[in-house]
């Protein structure tokens, strides 16, 4: 009996140890292998402080290296900086640079190339996108070939979050090989060219083909990248790239359509769907003023002939949309509704669904107050673009409410680039359905809706606006900043210069076998730590 | 015949010089420019406008144009607005990919057409004439995307992954980079389904064309004469009417390049192919005018090139056509 049971618990111990074995085997990454990924859409160019798209960033953050980069729950961590210091009164930010690190043509990566990456980003001539963030910074110091100091005008309480993550982050560029190249060399690709200090160097970029980068042999973290080799291909079609993911050839798509999750997943039970916390709008703009001289771009402006009045703004945008119907629509229910500018996954994020309910008698009344009924029936352009087909979905789920309210809304569907054309060169539209950039903090969203930006489409001239921003972005206190946030949201909301519908879902997706990726949607896709389990 | 075919090749000139001209003119009547797509979120009036002066795009469409023409004299097609690539490096590295699809789907129109009008022509008003017929209006009505979903969905959906879904293999010592993926049968797997997407309703087209020309043959009084020499079924169906009926079906051959060029593009998107028909609608998405004016160069340029080799090989298929002067 003893010897039985002895037997018996011996056979459970072995099964034990084996499994632990087993698994321990399975967690241990592998060397080698290509990693094959699929892009909805092509890279502009390869110009990383310049290119515009997620997809080019996606590149720079995997050929390049920043100073720090960003955890999915928020937490900084190193990345070409082993440690920063901020000063007390927050108007420097000292970065201590690792010993080791090499860009892919040999030279170092050292203070001095940090103060020509920020200074390049800096130059009005580079006309980079992230120039706006960096208005706060007044200099950067090299204090030593190894220490370097960004210098504040002021406090800017997102300078961390700014440098990990807004575009995505700050990729640094060899001095060398910028001064060598031109900057068509860059945007072609010309792997002499396109010099970071990343997990992997590119090796080539075939437009239209793929992009290839392999692994950096000499890359600052001991043992990375366990991958060979990334190629990276464009597969615009959802069911094109379903089909290719179903056959095993791709591995990983990296940005893939919410209305077909469901059918992918059903043909591909193991299959990891990566996603997280809506960080990006999905807006029904109104369009507030115009140029009162009829010149686009004016700085004399008048009321939008629609949406300049308050009234109907909170009548449409406000009472007259049902959030809930078009998230169950055009969504599945898989994403949130949400009134307030800055979606449920963005820092300081605020629900203000209550001052914002479904209801068409409210609807009415503010429209008939504003002189619009059965007499003088109020009829206005709804536009939205190609780029996806939920925002077709969502435009005409919009036009079927308006009806109810007795309100005509006619549906403009135009592409890209006119949509692009029409509503940053404050041309003429009343309302459009669009998602803008993801979010990781509502600072971030200044550059889209305060009232000097180019990208604040519905063009209102609310100085107040730029003030709680201007507040948010100095004030340093953490509780205070929730406590601003929450006014500045409300006020939006208030005034309708922001009509968000929902957060707009983001879905990756990647084979059972691909191990090590970390989700932190569009903010943070490396694959230095990524390996095959095949 | 010499003097026919130089004039022919002069003729080339102002038609190719006339399409560039008015795909030109069109482009820029299209609301938005590449400087929208060019700074994207860097996007502000002023740089706007010195951006566009960088490029010529504020100087007037003529002035523009002749600028491109000039240019082009010298063998200089330009470079991508948006990706600074030059449009001559990139048309010709997605060239072979698009006539490799075009050549073969054009091979599967033929294979699927030629047999199809000889037993329809042959059979007429019974079962197999009457499924040909069929069969020919049906692809006539599938588009080529719907084609393409139908044949992704079959094959490699549904039947895991038998032909693969998409990208490309080239052929050996055709790889325009440093990493490709070469092989004779990947290149065969990979251009497979596309081929046939496109090809499909060029077939039904031209079954239905071929059936009623060898009808009209087959009627004819050599036809009868021939019958009555006694010559074989075979040799009068294939040698006599098969020959004579091609050639409105060779000229309709020769117009529907122009159609699977198009096709290619949807096919080309469809099926993630790197070539010129994503290249031309990318080119067009992006209002990238330097690529536009490479594609649209490129695709008029082999339409009169394969219609003028098409013309000349009516002389090959009916000997009494002679070209002169």
């Amino acid at each position: 009996m003893d010897l039985r049971r002895s037997l018996s618990g011996l056979t459970v111990l072995a099964s034990i140890v084996l499994l632990l074995s087993d698994q321990g085997v399975a967690q241990t990454p592998k060397r080698g292998g290509t990693l094959r990924v699929s892009y909805g859409n092509e890279i502009a160019n390869l110009d990383f402080h310049t290119a515009p798209g997620y997809e080019m960033m996606w590149v720079a953050m995997n050929v390049g290296c920043g100073l720090i980069n960003i955890t999915s729950d928020g937490k900084f961590v190193g990345d070409a900086a082993e440690s920063w210091q901020i000063s007390p009164d927050a108007l420097s930010y000292t970065f201590k640079l690792r010993k080791n690190v090499l860009f892919h043509d040999g030279t170092p990566v050292d203070a001095a190339a940090v103060k020509f990456s920020i200074d390049r980003l800096m130059d009005p001539a580079t006309k980079s996108g992230m120039r706006t963030f960096y208005d706060p910074v007044h200099s950067v110091e090299v204090l030593d070939p190894l220490t370097v100091q960004i210098r504040l005008r002021q406090p800017y309480a997102f300078m961390l979050h700014m440098l990990a993550a807004y575009r995505t982050g700050l990729v640094l560029y060899s001095p060398t090989a910028t001064q060598k190249y031109t900057l068509q060399e860059r945007q072609q690709g010309k792997p002499g060219a396109v010099i970071g200090c990343g997990p992997f160097r590119l090796v080539e970029w075939n437009k239209g083909s793929q992009l290839v980068m392999d692994r950096f042999d000499k890359y600052f973290v001991p043992g990375l990248p366990y991958l060979d080799r990334v190629v990276i291909r464009v597969i615009k079609d959802p069911v094109t790239e379903m089909a290719a993911f179903k056959a095993g050839e791709i591995d990983f798509i990296a940005s893939f359509s919410p209305e077909h999750v469901d059918t992918l997943r059903a043909h591909n039970p193991r299959a990891q769907i990566l996603t997280g916390k809506e960080t990006t709008p999905m807006l029904a703009a109104m369009k507030v003023t115009v140029p009162k001289d009829g010149k686009p771009m004016s700085k004399e402006r008048a009321p939008h002939p629609i949406f300049g009045d308050l009234r109907v703004r909170k009548a449409i945008g406000c009472h007259g949309i049902d959030r809930q119907e078009i998230v169950k629509i055009a969504f599945k229910g898989q994403a949130t509704p949400w009134v307030g500018m800055n979606p449920p996954g963005t820092l300081d994020t605020v629900d203000v669904n209550a001052m914002c309910p479904y209801d068409q008698a409210k609807a009415k009344a503010l429209l008939a107050e504003a002189g619009y009924g059965p007499q003088k029936p109020l009829t206005f352009e709804l536009m939205t673009n190609t780029e996806k087909s939920v925002f077709s979905v969502i435009t005409t789920v919009i036009k079927e409410q308006m009806g109810r309210i007795g309100v005509t809304a006619n549906i403009r569907l135009v592409d890209k680039v006119t949509w692009m054309n029409t509503t940053l060169q404050d041309g003429p539209w009343d309302m459009y359905v669009e998602d803008l950039l993801s979010l990781i903090t509502l600072d971030s969203n200044a550059y889209l809706s305060n009232s000097t930006s180019s990208w604040s489409h519905p063009r209102h001239n609310d100085p107040k606006v730029d003030e709680y921003y201007a507040r948010y972005a100095r004030e340093l206190d953490a509780g205070k900043r929730r406590a601003i946030a929450k006014e500045l949201v409300e006020f939006m909301a208030d005034k309708m210069y922001w009509n968000n519908i929902s957060g707009s879902p983001f879905y990756m997706v990647a084979q059972p076998w691909m191990k090590g990726y970390t989700y932190n949607a569009e903010f943070e896709v490396h694959y230095d730590r990524v390996w095959l389990d095949k | 015949m010499r003097v026919y075919l130089l004039k022919r090749l002069l003729n080339i000139v102002p038609t190719v010089l006339m399409i560039t001209f008015v795909v030109f003119v069109m482009m820029r009547s299209v609301p938005g420019d590449p400087v929208v797509a060019l700074l994207g979120d860097a996007y502000n009036e002023e740089d706007a406008v010195r951006v566009r002066q960088a490029y010529g795009l504020d100087k007037p469409v003529l002035l523009q144009y002749v600028i491109w023409l000039g240019k082009l004299v010298q063998g200089d097609w330009g470079a991508s607005i948006l990706s600074g690539r030059p449009v001559l490096h990139d048309v010709l590295v997605r060239l072979p990919v698009t006539l490799e699809l075009i050549v073969l789907s054009m091979a599967v129109a033929l294979a699927i057409a030629i047999p199809a009008a000889i037993i329809g022509a042959v059979r007429q008003n019974t079962w197999p004439d009457y499924a040909a017929t069929t069969v020919a209006m049906i692809g006539v009505s599938i588009p080529e995307f719907f084609a393409g979903i139908l044949l992704l969905l079959v094959f490699s959906f549904g039947l895991g992954g038998l032909l693969p879904s998409s990208g490309w293999i080239y052929l050996p010592g055709t790889c325009p980079s440093i990493v490709c993926g070469v092989s004779f049968w990947g290149n065969a797997m990979h251009v497979l389904m596309p081929a046939v997407a496109l090809g499909i309703g060029r077939a039904a087209i031209l079954t239905r064309l071929l059936r009623a020309s060898m009808l009209e043959v087959i009627r004819t009084e050599y036809v009868t004469t021939a019958r009555a020499k006694g010559v074989g079924e075979p040799s009068i169906v294939l040698k006599h009417a098969l020959k004579n009926a091609l050639i409105p079906t060779v000229t309709v051959m020769g117009l529907q390049v122009g159609f699977l060029i198009g096709g290619a593009i949807v096919v080309e998107t469809l099926f993630a192919m790197p070539g010129l028909g994503t290249f031309g609608i990318d080119a067009i998405i992006a209002r990238d005018y330097q690529q536009v004016q490479g594609f649209a160069l490129i695709t008029a340029f082999a339409f009169v090139v394969i219609n003028l080799f098409v013309d000349l090989t009516y002389t090959f298929l009916d000997p009494r056509i002679r070209y002169g002067a």
